[in-house]
């Protein structure tokens, strides 16, 4: 795509008066349904036919490739490039758009290509050489090894056996809300955006009042999607009645929880609704200026937003008088340092201000006291984009979906064991079960379910029997665990819960701020406990030791990280305390994980002789002991489990 | 001006001020440990926490402001445990050489210590308050390195030294600390293992910690070159 060709948001004629120092209030649904000003035929067809330049691509044919952090780190930039040498080669002029990630995570990259008159076919785990192929099978009307079609039209080859992308069980139980662009529109051009509905929810906004903003987003039922789940209409009019001047908008986009990357996948497939959320929050509680706070672990994130800024500014979206409506508002990207404390508001606000990351004690919370002492709204990036979807989708629909007192759609993210992992948009309220086992497809081949862990390491550890929980703010809660920013690890058989404890306990111990005694101390006291646990010198008091301790740390911290860091001890000590009481009692690891407690052993009849694992072997604890046999030395065994890998005939076993 | 309810009793206060001030208008103490007005107001040792009644919640009173019909709870079950483990975490943490701190025993977290019944400060940052020499300086074989404080023994005012009856600390510091001032101070390692063993051989851990102790001991003489 050239710089120079004409895009939706320039002037049509010299009749258009819209800049970003004249603005027109009706700019937006101007460049797409317009010319509304003045009638001509010429100004209208070119509107129609880069609209369907965007929806269709280049000549009609537009090939889209998933390119997230996430898709990127799997090779989509070799299949980006292969794309368009491939083009080249075969002389084809077509469009090829850097996709966000439209949440398939196990079938990255992507690639999706549209010709008019054929089905649009998406491509998974498409790689560089293969691109080609795909490419020319396409073209020829072959749609057979497409992994998903979006549409049937009955022209192309194998149509029939490929089911339709919403058909495929991780996209059949999802409502994709605030996802609908992700995959879809390109996140780096404003226009795309507009094309596919953007910014209609800030017209909307911008032409009620504050108040009535606010009113729309308390019916639809907006619960704070960053973890709390404290009603977003609710902080946003106490910011608005609160004294004080300037205002503050922050977008939490300080997204550090192991397995959850809901917000990165947004922000990156979709950073203008989170923008457009920014400005409508801004909007309605009467702040003049915004900060996107980004963790700098999230480096193409940062980007995109800081990209949706400049171009949003460009064009009268951002800036003074924001479309004539006086209403003027401006933002900032700011790169976290990249700790996990970030996340926590009243840290946040410390690190924008300049100084260090550290929580302070609420109240006063932000909304009446928050940055530079001025009343500030902190909204998460998913929140916000919820915010510019009901906006421009009403109300009605959004409340339509979730619970009694949890309203709407939640991105949730399966990683760990699951046999499709992955970021899904579902209704709030669909249960733990169905969302492992009916759209991740459950726990991969061969393996067992044994535990979820819901809510990154803030959150709480769920067994089987508490599966058939829905997923709602309340229902999680008094389960032990956190919705949290809907990270799901699926835990299988082959890992040890005590073992899962210390990994999400010594996370929080590094990340704790150090600043209150309950979550300094007490983090290193509960890692120091497992640690002993694991290691084979637990004690019968070590159980009341973690349960005191994370007690006290739950109740007396001052932050949410230290409130939330010991619900994975907690809540595995309720669920799977059976599993605490063997390392202690037992001196025995039931998942032959922790390696102080297993001892490797050949089985003296399936070995062969081979001596794979002596070769293996880091210590040279395996030595040949008579004809074919050969034995471990128990005294010099690290455990590291490389024979079991190498042997071929399963001969050695744990125990 | 709003009325605030602390265990029960009434008082008017400024309303912007906190429960700690509250508390004090009151006539109730809420013990403190790292607020400093003017200084250092930052709620983080939460010593000072109490529970806002009915709701089962704990906050530090030294900053949470007070609003119209607060009740606050300060000295009940769950804020006491709250407030030993809270102590507890700190001395875990804590280099205990009361020997040698600058305070001489006129501590604080000695204080809290022995109020809420945490154990782990030696006998030596309650002896400092009575003044005198050290013991140890006399070659006497004293058990107060290594005996938790709290006793408030007449030994402590007669400058006879401790027999060590309130029982052994069992933190490693502290026994390391103690090792280095007996043998710094030439006090025979004999001597104090054969008083010792009068009042703590009923101990479960003994063995243990004479072990502790002697390792400790041969150690500290090999780096001092004795």
């Amino acid at each position: 795509m050239g710089a120079n060709q004409w895009s939706l948001m320039d002037k049509c004629c010299d009749l258009c008066r819209h800049s970003s120092e004249t603005p027109c209030r009706s700019y937006i649904t101007c460049a797409v349904e317009g010319p509304l000003c003045h009638d001509n035929i010429e100004c209208r067809e070119k509107r129609r036919f880069r609209i369907s330049e965007i929806k269709n691509g280049r000549n009609g044919l537009k090939i889209s490739i998933g390119m997230g952090s996430c898709g990127l780190a799997v090779g989509a930039r070799g299949v980006y490039d292969a794309t368009l040498r491939e083009l080249e080669r075969r002389g084809l002029e077509a469009s090829v758009i850097p996709v966000g990630c439209i949440g398939l995570c196990y079938m990255e990259p992507l690639l999706e290509i549209h010709k008019d008159g054929l089905p649009t076919a998406i491509y998974g785990r498409v790689e560089p050489r293969s691109v080609g192929e795909i490419l020319d099978t396409y073209l020829e009307g072959d749609v057979s090894g497409a992994s998903a079609l979006r549409n049937r039209v009955g022209t192309a080859k194998g149509e029939l056996e490929v089911p339709l992308l919403d058909e495929i069980d991780f996209l059949r139980y999802q409502v994709r809300w605030v996802t609908r662009n992700c995959g879809i529109a390109n996140p780096e051009s404003i226009e795309d955006y507009i094309v596919y509905d953007g910014y209609r929810g800030l017209v909307r906004a911008l032409e009620s009042k504050p108040e009535d903003v606010i009113e729309i987003v308390r019916k639809a039922g907006l619960r704070g999607r960053g973890g709390a789940g404290f009603p977003t209409w609710l902080k946003w009019s106490i910011c608005r009645r609160a004294e004080g001047l300037p205002k503050y908008v922050v977008c939490n986009a300080d997204e550090g929880d192991p397995g959850a990357f809901m917000n990165r996948m947004l922000a990156e497939a979709d950073p203008h609704r989170v923008l457009e959320g920014l400005i409508i929050a801004a909007y309605a509680i009467g702040a003049s200026y915004g900060y996107i706070f980004v963790r700098a672990e999230k480096p193409l994130m940062a980007d995109r937003l800081e990209r949706a800024a400049e171009d949003a500014r460009r064009y009268g979206i951002l800036g003074h008088n924001i479309l004539d409506s006086e209403f003027s508002f401006d933002v900032e990207v700011i790169r976290s340092a990249g700790a996990f404390v970030c996340g926590e508001e009243t840290a946040m606000l410390a690190a924008i201000e300049g100084g260090r990351a550290m929580p302070r004690q609420r109240p006063p919370y932000p909304a009446t006291h928050g940055l530079f002492g001025k009343p500030t709204v902190i909204n998460n990036v998913e929140t916000l984009a919820h915010v510019a979807t009901i906006m421009s989708d009403g109300w009605e629909k959004f409340a339509s979906y979730g619970t009694g007192g949890s309203k709407g759609t939640k991105v949730f993210c399966i990683t760990g064991s699951a046999a499709r992992t992955g970021a899904v948009e579902v209704p709030i309220g669909i249960t733990v079960r169905e969302l492992i086992f009916k759209v991740a497809g459950g726990v991969r081949e061969g393996r067992r379910f044994k535990a979820v862990q819901i809510g990154g390491p803030s959150g709480g550890c769920l067994p089987e029997n508490m599966l058939d929980l829905p997923m709602d703010y309340e229902s999680l809660t008094s389960a032990g665990a956190i919705m949290g920013s809907g990270g799901l690890i699926v835990i299988d058989d082959r890992n040890c819960i005590v073992d899962i404890a210390r990994f999400f306990t010594s996370f929080t111990m590094a990340e704790s701020c150090g600043k209150c005694i309950p979550c300094r101390v007490g983090s290193k006291i509960l890692y120091d406990t497992l640690t002993r646990i694991i290691e084979g010198g637990g004690s019968e008091d070590d159980l009341r030791i973690l349960e005191e301790v994370g007690t006290f740390m739950k109740n007396a911290s001052l932050c949410a990280l230290g409130q939330t860091a010991p619900n994975p001890i907690l809540s595995t000590l309720r669920y799977f305390r059976d599993e605490y009481e063997a390392h202690i009692k037992m001196k025995e690891c039931p998942a032959k994980v922790c390696s102080k407690l297993v001892s490797y052993a050949i089985e003296g009849g399936l070995c062969v002789g081979c001596g794979l694992c002596a070769k293996q072997c880091p210590v040279q604890a395996i030595t040949k002991s008579g004809e074919r046999l050969y034995h471990i030395d128990a005294s010099r065994c690290i455990r590291c489990g490389q024979c079991i890998i190498v042997c071929p005939r399963n001969a050695i076993s744990r125990r | 001006m709003v009325k605030v309810l602390i265990d029960g009793v009434e008082v008017e206060v400024e309303p912007n001020s906190t429960i700690l001030e509250a508390a004090e208008k009151a006539g109730l103490k809420i013990p403190t440990l790292c607020y400093f007005p003017g200084l250092f107001v930052e709620a983080t040792c939460r010593v000072c926490v109490v529970e806002l009644s009915g709701t089962g919640r704990l906050v530090p009173s030294c900053v949470f402001p007070v609003s119209d019909r607060l009740s606050v709870e300060t000295d009940n079950v769950r804020v006491r445990e709250a407030r030993r483990i809270a102590l507890e975490a700190i001395l875990a943490t804590h280099r205990i050489a009361c020997q040698s701190c600058p305070r001489k025993g006129a501590c604080k977290l000695l204080e809290l210590c022995r109020e809420y019944g945490v154990e782990g400060i030696p006998v030596c940052a309650e002896c400092l308050l009575y003044g005198g020499d050290c013991l140890l300086t006399r070659e006497e074989a004293c058990l107060g390195p290594i005996t938790n404080a709290g006793c408030d023994g007449v030994c402590l005012r007669e400058g006879k030294p401790c027999v060590g009856c309130r029982g052994p600390i069992v933190s490693r510091d502290t026994v390391r600390e103690a090792v280095k001032l007996y043998v710094g101070y030439g006090v025979s390692l004999d001597m104090v293992l054969s008083r010792f063993s009068v009042y703590n051989s009923s101990q479960p851990d003994y063995c243990r910690i004479v072990k502790l102790l002697s390792n400790l001991a041969e150690e500290e003489r090999h780096n001092q070159g004795v």
